[in-house]
């Protein structure tokens, strides 16, 4: 039997290789590029050369009549606005009227051979009149800035205002009271796999059958009915393998949606692959953000009140911004006790490539900044980093002051762990120079519990099919990106049935075959749709118990099922193998096929404020950190010697997959802290390949110790919550600490590049020659 | 997708002399031999030529040669190849140092030390794609009239990165090239010049086909800045060669890349022999390098703070050699 028996403690099982890794180190895994792409057409894309403008001529005709192209199309050929979220749909593929960012698509063209399609894109003729170009928060606010989008008056996409408890009295009641105003850069997925999509329209049928990078097969499906005017049956999603997301495709891309178009016009097959220079340009990542935090403490360091302001620099259009933003602003809170929080939010619409949601979606920078300051101030007191936190604590089952449901919370316990196994106690003060130890903490959602398209369905459904040969086969939407979906489906029903995972096949991400997925983001899966896998598996259990008792001649109430068989708990000579079960159970029946459903419960679905549901959700994640980090004042360069990680999942289905997602946080947040950073030349990406935009490679990354706290969520799938987003945010804050303690700088700007700690030392080494001239003069 | 790059003629002569015929007969022709840099760049829409002259089956520039007096490295020599020659490394120690540095392996298993001593010039203007360049209206090295790292001046100002040059540099490394007007040898510093658009100063029939070096016993290192430590080229490189100790110096030299549109030895360092190495010298040496390294905004991290880098390293690989204690890398 695997690893994953409840009662087990994780760190002492290890856990299944993923059912699809055999498929993908082999090199047999086909991704979208390794398609079949038999006659297919090549799909370009023609972007804005300028930043922004009025479209006043586009001609296309000379495109057009290039022997070789045979469809080209325009924003005329799409005139409806698109989106992820219902209420902020304001885009369009290809731009229509007004260009907002320099890289936005225009005209597209699908031609016999990638030649071909340039040449016509080469022969594309716009006129444009342009037009004041903002790339910074603060310039888009301003009273004279034009208007990106006619309604947004200040160019704000949406102002978030909450206040939960008294945040006067908090303050008053404060022993110390400090702020602190953080700048994190813009940064990207770089997912490996570039994005790339497959359409084939069929003119006969005049179905469409679309084969995508996207993490939300269903969200898109949704967006091609609207943009190409399809009935939903028309159109079939399938998934191929998927080379990373990490948030990149969790909502419907402007080339999926052109592709598609083209594919139609053309009446065929269109193939459309990014360069890594588009990949970077379609953007949807984390916004570069400015946090101001005000907080109280007590001298004990119990925390009275929290005062925050975000601003994010959006981009040009909404896709997911809303919910960023009011996700920076609800998940202030579910990590300690606070009793009061104000919270000011103010997502900006600016002419760069418009951002979205990744990796710790919304709660990254402003946690790196709260713990940055719990940090500052716990040093100002006298009082050590962990004890700070340790004050803080929250006592689960609870509610936030905004709402949020707590059932299950192994912070405590995080905290312990990594303060022991790093030395904190014996080793902090005392290392060798250049050399510091820092520390922090962080949480995540395990999926919104109120889903962006309310439908009344549940939040996911599993199919299980059981056939003749004996083969259990999952039946998922759920799109296996590579973060393990599939695996933990599989163990999620391995376990219940109580048979080797290897006796299950999983089948995942086909509309025409699979239930309806929600998709791959905010963490969604294992919660809701482990949850769903075992409802199925139970189901299943019981025919199969029913079919046993029937040949067993006993009661189902005595009929056990263990290690793939069935017996007679009265007779327990009584044995009968699982295929002969199996075809017992499919006598006058046949194929049998169950369906497994999880829905959260109301009380799970947030606030009745305004934007209360965002940050909503069935159990939180919690992580603790200690980095032991090197900075070298010759260079200024950063090292991260060493990470210590634990996180509280509740219950880890597959310990070996969860320990690969808990180190690619870390890993994630080490990059967002060290070296990526996005940046704009006059709106043009300077940063848009893999050499300028620097994800850490093997040589930065380092030993990474990493520990599984499982507190058993009531409500989690055998207890699990999320694993993949909680630790990275305390990545950051905790690397930002390691520095301060080996330097004594407190920087207030990511990522610490060498050049920016140079600056910080150089600033330092000013300061102290003043200080020391102060001294000397009477 | 990567770009389709354009349709080219694909020669591959057996000799040096082949090699010189054809780049006489094809006027629009590169030489290419691991394409770790050429291929990037045509891919981004970077030149046209119609002919490309593979160095690959050049047989006489694929070896290394050491003997008790020096060596010579063929310009077709693999820069792993480099890594892993342990004589070379004995006698030359900044040239495995310089070669680790480089790229990450599979580049290495491919790039090669001509081409490293031949890369393009650099600039966050000039190494983007054809739309980029486009938008921005191009730039002085390539296409357009304007260098927009210094609109001002009337030069390039694209910045030479190379890992290998200063640690040949620092070795007295002399280069070989070949041509149609016959072989000649020259000091590796004059292979260049500081022009962004045409740093090199070999002739257009003219390809280097080796390297010479002395073995003088110095003890030497390299050391580099990048914002990440692999796969990132030098924000300032350096390299410094020696010979005696703390208490006197009977040869320094410190060669300097990353910082201008051309490698540079250091001028002056004859002044600090026969002196010891304290403080005073080693803010000599910082003197030095922050006179004549010149960045300008090339690259996204600021143009002081590589010039503040390459004269930390320089103090610190001139220490740690003197002492002793060279940890080059």
């Amino acid at each position: 039997m695997n690893a994953s028996v409840p009662g087990t403690p994780a760190n002492a099982r290890r856990g299944i290789p993923l059912v699809d890794g055999v498929e993908k180190v082999t090199g047999k895994a086909r991704y979208t590029a390794d398609l079949d792409r038999t006659g297919a057409l090549v799909g370009r894309i023609y972007r804005s050369p300028v930043n922004h403008a009025e479209i006043l001529r586009l001609d296309v005709s000379r495109a057009r009549a290039l022997p070789g192209v045979i469809a080209v199309v325009t924003g005329d050929d799409c005139p409806h606005p698109y989106g992820v979220l219902p209420v902020a749909m304001n885009e369009y593929p290809m731009a229509r009227d007004r260009i907002r960012y320099r890289g936005e698509p225009i005209a597209a063209v699908a031609a016999v051979d990638a030649e071909t399609a340039e040449q016509a894109l080469a022969l594309i003729a716009l006129e444009v009149r342009e037009l004041p170009a903002y790339f910074a928060s603060d310039e888009a606010r301003a009273s004279d800035a034009v208007l990106l989008h006619e309604n947004k008056e200040g160019n704000l996409e949406r102002a978030v205002h909450h206040a939960f408890g008294d945040i006067d009295a908090g303050f008053a009641e404060a022993d110390l009271v400090r702020e602190v105003s953080i700048d994190c850069a813009e940064v990207n997925h770089a997912q490996i796999e570039p994005h790339a999509a497959l359409a084939e329209f069929d003119p006969l049928t005049g179905r469409l059958t679309m084969q995508s990078v996207s993490q939300v097969g269903y969200y898109l499906h949704l967006m091609l009915a609207r943009c190409l005017e399809m009935d939903e049956s028309r159109i079939r999603m399938i998934k191929p393998f998927i080379g990373g997301g990490f948030g990149a495709r969790v909502e419907a891309l402007n080339f999926e949606v052109i592709t598609a178009l083209l594919a139609r016009v053309a009446e065929a097959k269109v193939y459309t692959e990014l360069t890594r220079e588009e990949c970077f340009l379609t953007h949807r990542a984390r916004p570069q953000t400015t946090t101001k935090l005000k907080l109280g403490m007590a001298k004990d360091g119990r925390l009275t009140a929290c005062e925050c302001e975000v601003i994010q620099r959006g981009g040009a259009y909404a896709g997911y911004g809303i919910v960023t933003i009011l996700y920076a602003g609800a998940l202030l809170q579910g990590l300690y006790r606070l009793p009061a929080v104000k919270y000011d939010g103010y997502r900006v619409y600016t002419n760069l490539p418009p951002c979205g949601a990744m990796r710790g979606h919304g709660a990254v920078n402003v946690r790196h900044t709260f713990e940055v300051l719990l940090d500052r101030m716990a040093r100002e007191l006298g009082l050590d980093p962990f004890d700070v936190r340790r004050a803080n604590l929250l006592e689960a089952p609870t509610r936030t002051l905004n709402d949020l449901m707590i059932n299950s919370y192994g912070l405590g316990e995080c905290l312990e762990w990594v303060e022991k196994a790093s030395g904190w106690r014996e080793r902090r003060g005392k290392l060798a120079p250049g050399k510091g130890l820092g520390m922090a903490c962080s949480h995540y959602v395990s999926g919104a519990a109120k889903p962006v398209h309310w439908t009344g369905e549940p939040h996911a459904v599993i199919n299980v099919k059981l056939d003749w040969d004996g083969v259990v086969t999952v039946l998922t939407g759920a799109p296996e990106i590579g973060q393990g979906s599939s695996t933990m489906a599989v163990i999620a029903v391995a376990e219940t049935l109580d048979i080797p995972p290897d006796w299950l096949r999983v089948i995942c991400g086909d509309s025409e075959v699979t239930p309806k997925d929600n998709g791959a983001y905010s963490s969604r899966i294992t919660f809701m749709v482990g949850n769903a896998a075992i409802d199925a598996a139970r189901k299943l259990k019981g025919i199969l118990v029913d079919a046993a008792a029937r040949k067993l001649q006993a009661s189902p109430d005595d009929v056990e099922c263990a290690k793939g068989s069935f017996r007679n708990a009265r007779s327990p000579e009584q044995v009968l193998p699982f295929i002969d079960v199996v075809r017992e159970a499919l006598v006058n029946e046949g194929t049998i096929t169950v369906k497994g459903t999880f829905t959260c419960p109301p009380e799970a679905q947030g606030g009745k404020h305004r934007g209360g549901a965002v940050g909503s959700t069935m159990g939180f994640s919690y992580a603790a950190q200690v980095v032991e980090a090197s900075i070298d004042e010759v260079t200024g360069e950063v090292t991260v010697d060493k990470v210590w990680v634990a996180l509280d999942c509740g219950h880890a289905i597959n310990p070996l997959a969860v320990e690969g997602q808990i180190e690619g946080s870390v890993w994630m947040g080490m990059g967002q802290a060290l070296s990526e950073e996005t940046r704009y030349l006059d709106g043009l990406p300077a940063h848009a390949s893999l050499l300028e935009y620097r994800v850490p490679t093997s040589n930065e990354s380092p030993p990474v110790d990493v520990h599984i706290v499982e507190t058993n969520d009531p409500n989690g799938p055998f207890g699990a919550k999320e694993a993949s987003e909680g630790a990275l945010a305390s990545a950051m804050p905790a690397l930002v600490a390691a520095i301060a303690d080996a330097t004594g700088i407190d920087l207030d700007q990511l990522p610490v590049t060498p050049d920016r700690m140079m600056d910080a030392l150089i600033e330092r080494r000013r300061r102290a020659r003043r200080e020391a001239t102060r001294k000397v003069a009477p | 997708m990567t770009r389709p790059i354009h349709d080219f003629r694909l020669l591959r002569p057996q000799s040096v002399d082949a090699v010189i015929e054809a780049r006489s007969m094809h006027e629009n022709s590169r030489i290419v031999a691991g394409g770790t840099d050429l291929i990037v760049n045509l891919r981004r829409g970077i030149g046209r030529p119609s002919v490309l002259i593979s160095l690959d089956g050049v047989e006489e520039i694929g070896q290394t040669f050491v003997s008790p007096d020096g060596a010579r490295i063929g310009s077709g020599v693999t820069i792993a190849a480099v890594l892993a020659d342990r004589e070379l490394a004995a006698k030359f120690p900044a040239l495995a140092a310089a070669a680790m540095t480089i790229a990450g392996p599979s580049h290495r298993n491919l790039a090669t030390v001509g081409g490293n001593l031949c890369l393009d010039t650099r600039c966050i203007y000039y190494n983007q794609s054809e739309w980029w360049r486009a938008s921005n209206g191009y730039c002085l090295k390539h296409r357009g009239e304007v260098c927009h790292v210094a609109p001002q001046g009337d030069r390039c100002h694209a910045v030479f990165s190379g890992d290998l040059a200063p640690a040949l540099l620092v070795h007295g490394a002399e280069v070989e090239l070949a041509g149609s007007g016959g072989r000649r040898r020259m000091p590796l510093a004059d292979l260049y010049r500081e022009d962004g658009r045409a740093h090199l100063t070999l002739a257009d029939d003219e390809i280097l086909v080796g390297v010479h070096l002395k073995h003088e016993s110095l003890r030497s290192g390299y050391a580099k800045v990048r914002t990440r430590k692999a796969m990132d080229f030098p924000l300032a490189g350096v390299a410094v060669a020696l010979d005696g100790n703390v208490g006197a110096l009977r040869a320094l030299r410190v060669a300097l890349t990353g910082t201008n549109s051309c490698p540079v030895l250091l001028q002056g360092t004859d002044e600090l022999l026969g002196k010891p190495v304290d403080e005073a010298l080693l803010k000599s040496i910082d003197k030095l390098v922050q006179r004549q390294a010149q960045p300008v905004r090339t690259t996204l991290a600021s143009a002081n703070y590589r010039r503040l880098a390459a004269a930390g390293l320089a103090r610190r690989l001139t220490d740690s050699l003197a002492t002793g204690n060279a940890s080059v890398s």
